[in-house]
């Protein structure tokens, strides 16, 4: 900080006699402030006047003390000149002068109050923060609001279902917005608190976020102002810039919990959090542009309230079983189905979605009732289509049951769990029950088909009227991800207080050093080896799976070896496999097991996912589950620049300006892209991809195969094709996608055949240049063609 | 401070309004165009009391507009520098605290409120407060700046 000193000096004609100072040493002065009673020298009249400050500062040193006579001209006192260190809307907080006027440039730069960004302070009012944490022995933690602690969606829904919060954010003809809150989230909030000082960070409005924060913390107790919201935030797609701002000296204490890696570009200290998806049709309302709330859809995992549903189930007729649905959206306020099962061949599931109290936890369940497995219908419609192929999400499981009908009286809302429950298939997330899922893309698809095609059920206003609201709809809700985050970032917060207590010079641990620490404790000494997780034709140390198990503190090995203890397989029957399985101390998991661990930070008990018989389809982890060291050394190695989306925000334009390209061009792009392909390991996909692709595979592992070239197309065919299981053939065969169908040839969209055009150039007429292996342009061409069938399916 | 003071504004109406409800029109256009504003000079005009005279609309050449000239009474908030007033506490942080005096939303900082009172980030609700917590200053509270 630069200090100025100035002299305030004597400005009457005559010499004064100072009788009394106003001021001491070290107190700050505003223009106009008192200074000292004065008297002229020789009075002709004893007097005492009153000398007022002309400048602003810190007294520095009086320089004339009092019953001094002080000539004119001559020094009373010195002055720090202020150095403005707060400054709002252009005038300093301190001195009270108008910064517009002079050059003054005060040191203030950082906006420190997360709602007024007009209220800025110099670093060094910042640098007391970092010292009050420590004396309380906290930490900070940043907290992303969208599908981390809440859902939100402003489609319709039902009014009344339990733990969802209706509002308003711009006056009564406003859109209205419903909030779910992930299970247990006041729970953790208060159990964080003890640990960290909570911010919300969020890319919502200011009133959003405002109005969240208050659903969360009614007494403003655990985030009281702390909330920085879209209106303040630097960069529209990004929340790395604001940091810097926030904590001015570090982020050494800083934590962060997101949903999304990419807005913090790939920080160490962020804890990628499972993302909670609620209301189905709904991604992240306020994702960043480029994203349209949709990008996420569909891949939802519990969510089938989609169909808005009211479920009475009469006990004691089978044949009478309806179930009725109350649907919002559609201005059809109940919709009944009535579907006797032994008769309609086509019918197929029930969808019984019935609340009750879990352990006096309000909960959502969604029960599907199986009674006979359809399978006709299936490519009846394109949505179906679309629906089915975003099934596969990994965390989407569905247990198997038996498919016996079950009968469900709506007074079972209030029993704790009946026994039938236990029968019915349950849709959840719980990844306790993803090992004994044994088809559960094929009963998702079902259910989807139900719910994506418009109610077929008849209406019957009659009923409608016999069912009035009889209070709220509870639904139980499987998500218990907060229960582990707790417990990652209490972990957390012991270690890096061990470490600061370790610490003799008074330094700060770095959290982004700590937390890489504890994660890599989760795993440690467990040495693991893959069978048909990892492609032959990608090196080990560049899969996805190997890098989240060294993230997690495990040693991968190629091959078995004796000290293995996990013997992580796909499927049974691989010679790795047969081999283990005469290894005493070798346990046998499925990948989920992998990526159940990378969730949850703890090692998972393998028991839960033992390697049946159908194998796991799930190769590809969460994209939740991923591993910040490689993110971060992708990141700084300069990935290629992101494609950017049109003005337009449609995807198909992005595939124009390639048209005017020749093939020659095209080739050579091909070979680019080929090149970076094989520098960049090929997990790091997620880094090379543009957001909005990251994003896409964000959410769903179906979309991440099919959008993303995680692998090339051409290798997922041949693997299905050694595949005899049903659960890849569906990608091949059932998966009817125009995408693929161009790619066969037939006849698809006139925009389509565009694309199948410039692939074929590519293929044939290169004019002699390198061509590209097939797979490298036959993964981007599709996912390009599926975004545009994505596009063309919205449109309609 | 406040004051009831004569002021003048000028209406600019469109032709559509002319008609036998002109100058209700008038009214109620002075009325949502003066309360709420601010001026340097006679502060927030916090209401019109009443409206003196209109005066002879002015039909505005090559447009149609006419302007009338209404001189009116109205309620003022004026603050001036030095003057002691209510405000409520509507935040208060580490830097200062931010406090509302009607329409006037005021920051005073940290270095502005008096030195014994030391900021305590770990209550709820935040506060400054003296060492015997004599006078605290919190949100919501009221205090006298």
């Amino acid at each position: 900080m630069a200090e100025k000193t100035v002299c305030i000096s004597q400005q009457q004609s005559k010499p004064i006699k100072i009788l009394k100072w106003k001021v001491r040493e070290g107190i700050t002065i505003p223009i106009g402030r008192l200074l000292l009673l004065y008297d002229f020298a020789e009075p002709k009249k004893a007097e005492q006047r009153k000398l007022k400050s002309t400048k602003a500062g810190t007294v520095y040193k009086i320089i004339a003390r009092e019953g001094d006579t002080v000539k004119p001209g001559e020094t009373l006192l010195e002055l720090k000149a202020c150095c403005h260190p707060t400054i709002m809307n252009d005038m300093c907080a301190e001195c009270g002068t108008d910064l517009r006027k002079d050059d003054i440039t005060g040191t203030a730069s950082v906006p420190m109050v997360h709602s007024i960004p007009d209220l800025k302070v110099s670093e060094e009012v910042g640098r007391a923060d970092c010292d009050r944490l420590i004396k309380d022995r906290k930490l900070v933690l940043l907290v992303d609001l969208d599908q981390t602690l809440i859902h939100t969606t402003n489609d319709n829904i039902p009014p009344n279902i339990k733990d969802v919060h209706h509002f308003q954010l711009y006056g009564p003809n406003s859109p209205w917005y419903h909030t779910r809150l992930r299970p247990g989230t006041h729970k953790f909030l208060n159990n964080i608190y003890d640990y960290y000082e909570l911010h919300i960070c969020t890319f919502g409005a200011r009133n959003y976020a405002h109005t969240i924060a208050m659903f969360l913390d009614p007494d403003q107790k655990i985030f009281s102002n702390r909330i920085l919201s879209r209106d303040e935030c630097f960069d529209p797609t990004s929340k790395k810039a604001n940091l810097k701002a926030l904590f001015p000296c570090g982020d050494d204490m800083v934590c962060i919990i997101d949903d999304r890696e990419d807005v913090w570009s790939h920080a160490l200290n962020l804890i990628h959090v499972k993302p909670y998806h609620f209301f189905q049709h709904t991604g992240d309302i306020n994702a960043p542009p480029g994203l349209d709330k949709h990008e996420n859809d569909n891949k939802a995992g519990v969510d089938l309230t989609k169909i808005k549903e009211k479920v009475v189930l009469n006990t004691q007729d089978m044949k009478d079983q309806e179930i009725q649905i109350t649907n919002g959206t559609r201005e059809e306020n109940v919709k009944i189905l009535k579907a006797e099962s032994e008769k309609d061949d086509n019918n197929r599931l029930f969808l019984i979605i019935k609340g009750w109290f879990l352990k006096g936890e309000a909960g959502l369940s969604v029960k599907l009732t199986r009674t006979r497995a359809p399978r006709k219908n299936k490519k009846s419609l394109p949505t179906t289509r679309v629906v089915k192929k975003n099934l596969t999400r990994w965390r989407r499981e569905v247990t198997k049951g038996d498919n016996s009908k079950r009968n469900e009286t709506p007074s079972a809302k209030n029993c704790d769990s009946d026994a039938s429950t236990e029968k019915t298939v349950e849709a959840e997330q719980d990844r306790n029950a993803e090992a004994q899922s044994v088809e559960p893309a094929k009963v998702n698809n079902v259910a989807k088909t139900e719910e994506a095609t418009p109610p077929k059920p008849s209406k019957d206003p009659a009923q409608e009227a016999a069912n009035p609201e009889d209070g709220l709809i509870e639904i139980d809700d499987p998500d218990d991800y907060l229960v582990y985050l707790e417990e990652i970032l209490k972990r957390i917060h012991v270690e890096f207080y061990e470490h600061y207590d370790k610490m003799e010079s008074g330094g700060v641990p770095d959290l982004k050093k700590v937390i890489p620490l504890v994660r890599g404790n989760v795993l440690r000494g467990c040495r693991l080896a893959f069978s048909g997780l990892v492609p032959t034709h990608i090196k080990l140390e560049q899969s996805k799976a190997y890098q989240v198990a060294r993230s997690l503190g495990a040693t991968v090995t190629q091959d078995l070896e004796d000290a293995t203890t996990h013997l992580v397989a796909v499927r049974p029957g691989t010679a790795k496999v047969n081999a283990g399985r005469r290894k005493r101390n070798l346990r046998i998991v499925t990948p989920d097991w992998l990526w159940c661990c990378a969730e949850r930070w703890e090692h998972a008990d393998e028991k839960i996912f033992p390697l049946s018989g159908k194998g796991s389809k799930n190769r590809h982890p969460p994209p939740h589950c991923s591993s910040p060291d490689h993110a971060a050394s992708c990141a700084d190695q300069g990935a290629p620049a992101p494609r950017k989306r049109t003005p337009s925000g449609r995807f198909m334009d992005t595939i124009n300006p390639l048209m005017s390209f020749s093939s020659a061009d095209i080739a050579d792009m091909d070979k680019e892209v080929e090149d970076i392909l094989d520098d960049e390991t090929d997990s790091s996909e997620e880094e090379e991809g543009p957001p909005k692709e990251r994003d896409v595979a964000n959410n769903s592992s179906s979309s991440d195969e099919d959008l993303s070239a995680d692998y090339p197309r051409g290798y997922k065919r041949r693997r299905a094709e050694e595949d005899d299981e049903a659960a890849d053939d569906y990608n091949s065969t059932e998966d009817e996608s125009p995408s693929v169908k161009f790619r066969r040839g037939e006849s698809v969209d006139d925009v389509l055949d565009i694309d199948r055009d410039s692939d074929r150039d590519d293929a044939q007429d290169s004019d002699g240049s390198v061509d590209p292996p097939d797979e490298v342009d036959d993964g981007e061409w599709n996912m390009m063609g599926a975004a545009l069938e994505r596009e063309f399916l919205s449109n309609n | 401070m406040f004051y009831h003071i004569s002021l003048e504004h000028e209406i600019l109406l469109h032709p559509q309004y002319f008609g036998p409800q002109l100058l209700e029109k008038v009214k109620t256009k002075l009325y949502t165009e003066v309360e709420g504003t601010c001026t340097g000079k006679y502060g927030f005009v916090i209401a019109v009391t009443t409206i003196d005279s209109i005066g002879a609309g002015l039909i505005l050449p090559g447009q149609g507009f006419v302007v009338y000239p209404v001189k009116y009474k109205a309620i003022v908030f004026r603050p001036f520098k030095g003057e002691v007033l209510d405000a409520v506490v509507r935040q208060v942080n580490k830097v200062g605290m931010f406090a509302e005096i009607g329409p006037l939303s005021c920051f005073i900082s940290h270095h502005s409120i008096p030195a014994e009172m030391e900021f305590c980030p770990n209550v709820n609700p935040q506060c400054y407060k003296t060492k015997d917590e004599d006078v605290v200053i919190h949100a919501e509270g009221r205090d006298k700046a």
